[in-house]
């Protein structure tokens, strides 16, 4: 039995292959127009202002709709849902647990991973939005639920729409595989 | 490229050869990331091949495996004439129609042994042996018999659309080895026999 246990560490299957050079290029260039769009209109507009538009979740976001198209990770519906959901989510943790932070970083990731699978809308980078919401200081904090709309709701929507741009250009992409 | 797994039973899984180099390679015909593993995807490729094939058994019907350029015979039509007919093409039974061409009986071997003394097990070696203990040609008796006389009736008849599935268990159920097949009004358009039933399993396994 203990031994069984130990046996399922060991892998059982091979690494899929490596994209090719095409794939890479536009994986790279999706990634680099759509975050330079949110990080332009982050700092030209709202650097000497209480808004945000970036945070650090669209990094992982960028990976997905530009590194991944076919995922179901990567669809329109667990971008969009799965970032609202989880701000949502890692905003009321800070609210009702702030003097407990760890708590309040924990459960927010945690339901935000349990409701994202229940509304089928699991986006990996709605971890991070969760947890954002409870450790990313005083500026995130006073956005209050401000902070789903933007930067969430508003930031993951400029990145969807370079991914339907950017995405199609290419011969070889399709995207996406699915809206609902 | 497919194989069961053990002998027996319906039960029995099928194995497909598929082997994850195979997966490899067709991964890396598919432009892009492809978000799962070789095994994963070799697991849902053997359990939706386990789904289509049950859905090919529930679905394939009578229509598609049967014999539509069947042998009929009337009532009247005389037994020697019966006989001649299912010699000639090779068959074990016919299918007896009135002048409307709907189904009225089936003539089979077996109708012919049990008309002919053969009593005890309705087969080919029991009326040799009775032939053989009786002077004279044990069909005699049913010399100046027709059709209509000997046919068991009504008969068992299926229509086009019965899947298959139910047909086997009516040939089991009934110990029959064909069944007309009639439209809505029981005209006859087809026959369908084990024969036709083992083809269409075959047919199946190749998919």
């Amino acid at each position: 039995m203990k031994w069984t246990y130990l046996s399922k560490m060991t892998g059982l299957t091979q690494s899929p292959p490596r994209v090719s050079g095409t794939e890479v290029f536009w994986s790279w260039l999706g990634s680099f127009l759509g975050i330079a769009v949110v990080a332009w209109l982050n700092d030209g507009f709202l650097e000497k202002t209480d808004l945000v538009l970036i945070i650090g979740s669209f990094g992982a976001s960028a990976v997905l709709i530009y590194g991944a198209i076919k995922s179901p990770l990567a669809q329109p519906r667990h971008l969009i849902g799965g970032h609202i959901i989880s701000a949502i989510i890692g905003v009321t943790a800070w609210k009702l647990l702030f003097f407990q932070p760890w708590l309040a970083a924990a459960l927010a990731v945690s339901v935000a991973i349990a409701v994202m699978h229940l509304t089928k809308t699991l986006h990996p980078p709605g971890g991070a939005t969760a947890l954002i919401a409870v450790i990313g200081g005083p500026k995130i904090h006073h956005l209050g639920y401000l902070y789903v709309l933007m930067p969430v709701a508003a930031g993951a929507f400029i990145m969807l729409v370079v991914a339907l741009a950017v995405n199609n250009l290419a011969p070889s992409r399709r995207y996406p595989e699915y809206w609902i | 490229m497919v194989s069961k797994e053990g002998s027996t039973g319906s039960g029995s899984r099928v194995k497909i050869d598929l082997k994850e180099e195979d997966i490899v390679a067709a991964m890396q015909e598919i432009p892009g990331y492809l978000d799962i593993t070789p095994r994963d995807f070799k697991e849902i490729y053997t359990l939706a091949f386990q789904h289509a094939l049950e859905r090919l058994k529930r679905e394939v019907t009578v229509a598609e495996i049967m014999t539509r350029e069947v042998a009929a015979v009337k009532p009247d039509t005389p037994l020697a004439d019966v006989a001649g007919a299912m010699g000639r093409r090779g068959v074990s039974g016919v299918p007896v129609v009135d002048d409307g061409n709907r189904v009225v009986g089936v003539v089979s071997e077996k109708d012919f042994l049990r008309r002919m003394g053969v009593v005890d097990s309705q087969n080919f070696m029991t009326l040799v042996a009775s032939c053989l203990r009786s002077k004279g040609c044990v069909a005699l008796p049913i010399k100046k018999q027709t059709a209509g006389e000997l046919m068991s009736s009504p008969a068992v008849t299926v229509r086009p659309e019965t899947r298959v599935r139910d047909l086997a268990e009516l040939f089991a159920a009934r110990h029959i080895n064909r069944a007309p097949v009639t439209d809505a009004e029981g005209r006859l358009v087809g026959i369908v026999s084990r024969g036709d039933l083992v083809k269409a399993t075959l047919a199946e396994c190749r998919v």
